[in-house]
């Protein structure tokens, strides 16, 4: 690929830079039944450049409720996320939104790729909606596709591919705009083991080649290829 | 793939639904568009019909409208005559209508008998045959069931009876009159036997001995933009006639029909909130179904602008196909009325109820567009403001 999938601040040095993403104190309680539910107990945390940190812990712990709110998906009771230095609670809708089109990318435990789009479609469409125009989202795409490993279903609708393949073409949309980081919430959840391992190395493959990346799981095999593993228990980081 | 692409795929991914919402769409936006047609489309025809032969003015007598009643006016030919001096009028005739007989064998059958000046006429056109002229005073014009009824063509002879004693069946007028030709009557309903001669004719029949009497005078003025001034003075000229212009009778007309134009209001709005309700529940269930896909969309950075977008458009395409097949359905269920309503007794059968017009049709596609559209707000506001992590949550469960 001419260009690198992900655009970051240059590291000064080694693999590591500046920080992408910083948590502060973060606390996220639900209401239910009438009593607060306290999802996240004050984590605070630390991505640079070309990490590959997992968060890992069991069902409940909190992991997939830090990571809505690291990638401004949800709103923390207290605390504040900076991404690349912008703190996210100064936003807008409007602007918070487009940071996730254009610093984040996103993958999700159900793929939720759009069912009537082509891989294609649904690679180009977070380009489609930052302006890039038709002829270079095209190619881009099909470049991501080609990346990993699809590019000879690019035509094919979302309905017509496999798990394995649904959320590689989920990959391969997260990457779209070159976001600075890339949030994955139980990537491997719905996959076997076989198509899931394939995930695994799509991931190792992407941080070789620069990409920052969090992901959160409980499969300890998948946690074990980070090069950073954040523990969670009852809403706090425990190690 | 653009938004409109987008739209098109999403609304094919349930075809059924989409087929059935849209044949609702159709029906009512026919529904709709024969209720414009009608309630603008009687007045059109009727002011197309008083128009047919370029006769802007009708003169009656005091307190009747024109064949309103079977009252006639004296004076006829004298009116014509000063009608015909005017600089401003080109042309001038009367019209006197009766019923009379025809002789079948040895039966009669009722007719209905028009007396014209053929050389101003604005009732009746030339189908087979010749005109009569100003002086033929054996000649007579048949319309296509008169000459069925009396079973007589071009060149027969036939048999006329005005002024019909019920105690003897006998009549007191006779005639024997040459059919020249075969016309169409323009205010004839349909399959009305009607029969017509010069003016001195069908007074010696309608009365007995020629009396100088008509039912109606038809004035022709050189400009349509002199008929409101014309038609003005003829009022203070004649005080004791009634003179109306095309638009003091399309007048009349509107206020005897407006609840009928009510009517056809009611049913059309009726129509539209059908349309709205059909495309806010489709959309509504189809937003409601693809919650967990637009909180993915909000999450990856896809903007609540473009998601209303979407959703209105799947709105607007609904209301354009929909509407596009309730034009023409709308066009063949309006032809097919037609023919009904056309055919009751006492109609002209070239009257149409169902007239479309091009401003009347514009204004109902507007409408149909945009409340089309605007039934999409609903679920575009549903799909906006979905809560992205609270609903990511509860599809990963």
């Amino acid at each position: 690929m001419s260009r690198p999938l992900t655009e970051v601040p240059e590291p000064a040095g080694g693999r590591r830079g500046p920080p992408v993403l910083m948590g502060h104190d973060l606390r996220k309680d639900y209401p239910m039944d009438g009593q607060a539910v306290h999802a996240l107990r004050g984590v605070s945390l630390e991505v640079r450049t070309g990490e590959y940190v997992a968060i890992a812990g069991p069902s409940g712990s909190g992991k997939s409720t830090l990571l809505q709110l690291i990638g401004g998906i949800d709103i923390p009771s207290s605390g504040a996320v900076e991404i690349l230095g912008t703190r996210l609670d100064t936003l807008s809708d409007r602007d918070l939104t487009r940071l996730r089109l254009t610093r984040l990318g996103f993958v999700f435990q159900r793929f939720h790729l759009l069912p009537v789009l082509t891989a294609l479609e649904n690679v180009e469409l977070p380009m489609a909606e930052a302006g890039v125009p038709a002829r270079e989202r095209r190619a881009r795409a099909l470049e991501l596709l080609a990346y990993v490993g699809l590019h000879h279903r690019a035509a094919h609708r979302a309905t017509q591919l496999s798990g394995g393949e649904m959320q590689r073409v989920a990959i391969a949309r997260s990457l779209a705009n070159r976001p600075a980081l890339l949030l994955a919430d139980e990537p491997t959840g719905e996959l076997d083991a076989a198509t899931g391992g394939e995930i695994l190395s799509l991931f190792r493959r992407l941080n070789q080649d620069g990409t920052t990346l969090v992901v959160v799981t409980h499969d300890e095999q998948l946690a074990s290829e980070a090069g950073r593993v954040i523990h969670m228990l009852d809403g706090r980081i425990c190690d | 793939m653009s938004g409109l692409g987008w739209s098109v795929k999403a609304l094919r991914r349930r075809p059924l639904r989409t087929v059935l919402a849209v044949l609702g769409i159709a029906i009512s936006a026919a529904m709709l568009l024969d209720m414009v047609m009608l309630s603008g489309g009687i007045e059109k025809s009727f002011a197309e019909l008083l128009l047919a032969k370029g006769y802007q003015i009708r003169i009656t007598p005091k307190g009747t409208l024109p064949f309103d009643t079977e009252a006639s006016l004296a004076g006829a030919v004298e009116v014509v005559e000063a009608l015909r001096r005017d600089p401003d009028i080109e042309s001038a005739g009367a019209v006197l209508g009766t019923s009379l007989y025809g002789r079948k064998e040895d039966s009669l059958v009722t007719l209905f008998g028009y007396g014209i000046q053929p050389e101003a006429q604005a009732l009746y056109q030339l189908q087979h045959g010749e005109d009569l002229t100003a002086d033929d005073t054996t000649g007579v014009l048949l319309s296509a069931p008169a000459a069925v009824l009396l079973g007589a063509g071009l060149g027969d002879t036939v048999s006329l009876v005005g002024r019909l004693d019920p105690q003897v069946a006998a009549g007191a007028v006779n005639r024997r009159l040459v059919v020249r030709g075969m016309v169409r009557w323009v205010y004839d309903y349909r399959g009305q036997p009607s029969v017509g001669t010069v003016l001195p004719v069908m007074q010696a029949m309608a009365y007995g001995r020629q009396q100088n009497r008509a039912s109606l005078i038809l004035a022709k003025v050189r400009s349509d933009t002199a008929v409101p001034a014309v038609a003005g003075r003829l009022r203070r000229e004649f005080p004791r006639l009634e003179v109306y212009s095309v638009a003091d009778l399309v007048r009349f007309f509107k206020q005897r029909l407006v609840y009928f134009r009510q009517l056809s209001y009611i049913l059309g709005i009726m129509s539209l909130i059908v349309t709205v309700l059909l495309i806010t529940t489709l959309l509504t269930i189809t937003v409601n179904e693809r919650l967990g896909e637009i909180a993915t969309l909000r999450a990856i950075g896809i903007g609540r602008s473009t998601i209303v977008r979407q959703v209105l458009t799947e709105g607007t395409i609904l209301t354009l196909v929909g509407g596009g097949l309730g034009v023409l359905l709308g066009l063949g269920t309006a032809r097919y009325l037609d023919g009904i309503l056309t055919s009751f007794p006492g109609l002209p059968s070239a009257f149409s109820f169902f007239v479309p017009r091009r401003e009347n049709l514009a204004t109902a596609g507007i409408v149909l567009l945009l409340t089309g559209s605007l039934a999409g707000l609903y679920p575009a506001w549903l799909a906006a403001r979905a809560p992205i992590a609270a609903t990511l949550r509860s599809e990963a469960q």
